[in-house]
């Protein structure tokens, strides 16, 4: 995404516009939500930091949705343009998150001889031509600028991405319309909430439980799910359970392996050292629709 | 050797801990080589240990109000740990020097830090508390780079890798430093490289270190999927193969004598470990760069001449 961002941000250049993009990371770490902001106007921008009322949302991923974390409609507003990249269609995003405003989505399949789809360029393309004012080459001319350090194969995949989905999108051309200037006199403060300055006894942060941590839902991250067949498992449970990096494979009393999978982050590391091949890895979505499947009978 | 190994509670794996004490939850990446060398070490370590740590990686595993230890953590910046250690080990001596603590509520002192404070930032407060005779472990989960920011090159960068400040086409063009042979120099208690992928390996090296008394250090290396550029699932695979090539030499100080206690019998190739970690990457394309790997595998063919 902050590729993405960079693209957009130096294709508005391009067009005569004063951008500034920035990303915002928490932890560098995979998974771990990231945000990227641009703003681009005609006229001098005197705003700074965080994009508090977008005009635009692109969502890279759909389940960021769920992850408060991630805040994914913080602000928006019925004039916001969501681009969320997604299975699913529009309609159903629409009503899912109860939006007034257009919703589109960029499918996440991948052509039929590549693996992945480059969603980065994809969305910046898409976004692109949302804005109404940013022409195709300005658009090829920012990929390859911004991209300019990966091998030429990769540029080419990254170009043909963007541009695509900037043809994709030409019947929602110009659908994204500007904000206002805020000014600086109309600055509202955030809730702040007053803490008053107390002693270290009580100020400083001390836990008292032990591994509190397991009630942080890790599980969210995952994109894989790996799924123990118990019937090819050997017992052998001090393999699965001491190489899973985040202690998220207990054993029974007769050594039967359990996956903890609000913890699981699914690395797939279980899946890799099992010596008979019984944890298989499946696609999270995939693993979620059974369940509720199996739910539901 | 060979009594040695007769005294250890764990000779396979079998003997591993089957019950885990270091909670889920915390916010390292997915597959994180350092989070599993922590998480075996404390099974053996116990519950009653305090980790000094300082910032880096770890930091990520203590975010209030969630813990995924069963004791205390202390959090200090990236230079000090070993002084946060020697103020800790004070004040429990204290305690019970008083009677204000019994002695079987003594905690042990460990210190947990990456390889940019125990190779490069925090070296001279290491230092210091070693010339003190500090009573404390220190456990550096070395994922060869300063991880936590964005593995940006550290002391403890191995030649010709990619990290994010060495982006050209030769990589980090320095030599990963011996932090090994710098605490053995000064003549500590014990000092051993570890990695998660050889658990029984490590858990006898903690078992042992955990004995002593005085300065001890446990240099874990630490595949890192996003750092070193490789899927998660990779990690015990790429852990195994530094051991298998050579690359890791599983070691120990102690008694003023260095043991290899693991000797690849044929060593694999160093270029089949190379070759999973995207870091390395242009060392193999656009074109083979048989000069450096050639270079990278004389290295590891003289350590180990040197070492038989």
């Amino acid at each position: 995404m902050k590729t993405a961002s960079r693209i957009l941000g130096s294709a508005f250049f391009r067009e005569g516009f004063e951008v500034q993009d920035a990303p915002r990371y928490g932890a560098e770490r995979r998974g771990a939500p990231i945000f990227a902001y641009v703003r681009a106007a005609r006229e001098p921008i005197h705003e700074r930091g965080v994009i508090t009322r977008p005009d635009l949302v692109v969502v890279a991923d759909d389940s960021l949705v769920s992850v408060a974390a991630a805040g994914v409609l913080v602000g928006a507003s019925a004039r916001t343009v969501m681009l969320i990249c997604s299975n699913d269609d529009a309609a159903v995003w629409r009503e899912r998150l109860g939006l007034d405003g257009p919703v589109f989505t960029l499918a996440c399949e991948p052509a039929p001889d590549d693996e992945v789809r480059f969603l980065g360029a994809a969305s910046a393309g898409a976004a692109s031509r949302f804005t109404g004012v940013i022409g195709r080459e300005s658009l090829e001319h920012a990929i390859r600028e911004e991209l300019q350090d990966l091998r030429p194969e990769a540029v080419e995949r990254n170009v043909g991405e963007g541009l695509t989905a900037f043809d994709e999108m030409e019947a929602h051309a110009g659908c994204l319309s500007e904000g206002t200037i805020r000014s600086a006199e109309a600055y509202e403060d955030p809730n702040w909430v007053e803490l008053p300055f107390e002693g270290v006894e009580i100020s400083a942060p001390d836990i008292h439980g032990a591994a509190t941590s397991v009630q942080v839902r890790t599980g969210l991250w995952r994109t894989m799910r790996p799924v123990i067949d118990y019937d090819r498992c050997n017992r052998c449970s001090w393999i699965c359970t001491t190489f899973c990096p985040d202690s998220a494979i207990h054993a029974d009393a007769d050594r039967t392996p359990r996956i903890d999978y609000d913890n699981c982050k699914g690395c797939l590391v279980c899946v890799a050292v099992c010596p008979p091949h019984a944890i298989a890895a499946v696609p999270e979505q995939v693993a979620v629709a059974a369940d509720s499947e199996e739910a539901s009978t | 050797m060979s009594e040695r190994a007769s005294e250890t509670a764990f000779r396979r794996m079998k003997d591993l801990p089957s019950t885990h004490l270091l909670g889920a939850g915390t916010a390292t990446c997915a597959g994180c080589g350092g989070l599993q060398a922590i998480h075996e070490i404390y099974d053996v370590l116990g519950e009653k240990t305090i980790f000094v740590n300082a910032a880096g990686c770890m930091t990520l595993l203590s975010i209030y109000p969630f813990t995924p230890f069963r004791g205390s953590w202390l959090y200090t910046a990236m230079a000090c740990a070993p002084a946060g250690a020697q103020g800790v080990r004070d004040a429990l001596d204290i305690l019970k020097d008083k009677g204000r603590i019994p002695a079987e509520e003594d905690l042990r002192v460990v210190v947990l830090t990456g390889d940019g404070a125990a190779y490069g930032m925090g070296l001279s407060s290491t230092s210091a508390a070693i010339d003190r005779d500090l009573d404390f472990l220190y456990i550096c989960y070395d994922n060869e780079g300063y991880g936590n920011t964005g593995q940006q090159s550290s002391a403890g960068t191995p030649h010709a890798a990619r990290t994010s400040t060495h982006r050209g086409a030769l990589g980090y063009p320095g030599f990963k430093k011996d932090l090994f042979s710098i605490w053995a120099a000064n003549r500590p208690a014990y000092v051993a490289t570890v990695t998660g992928a050889e658990p029984v390996d490590l858990a006898r090296k903690v078992e042992k270190a955990a004995a002593m008394r005085g300065p001890r250090l446990l240099i874990a290396l630490s595949p890192c999927p996003t750092g070193w550029s490789y899927e998660p699932k990779d990690s015990v695979e790429i852990g195994r193969l530094a051991v298998e090539t050579g690359v890791w030499p599983l070691k120990e100080y102690v008694d003023g004598r260095v043991v290899h206690t693991r000797r690849p019998r044929k060593r694999v190739p160093v270029e089949e470990y190379l070759r999973l970690q995207g870091r390395f990457a242009h060392l193999f394309e656009p074109e083979r760069n048989d000069a450096l790997l050639d270079e990278i595998q004389a290295r590891v063919d003289a350590y180990w001449e040197a070492a038989d």
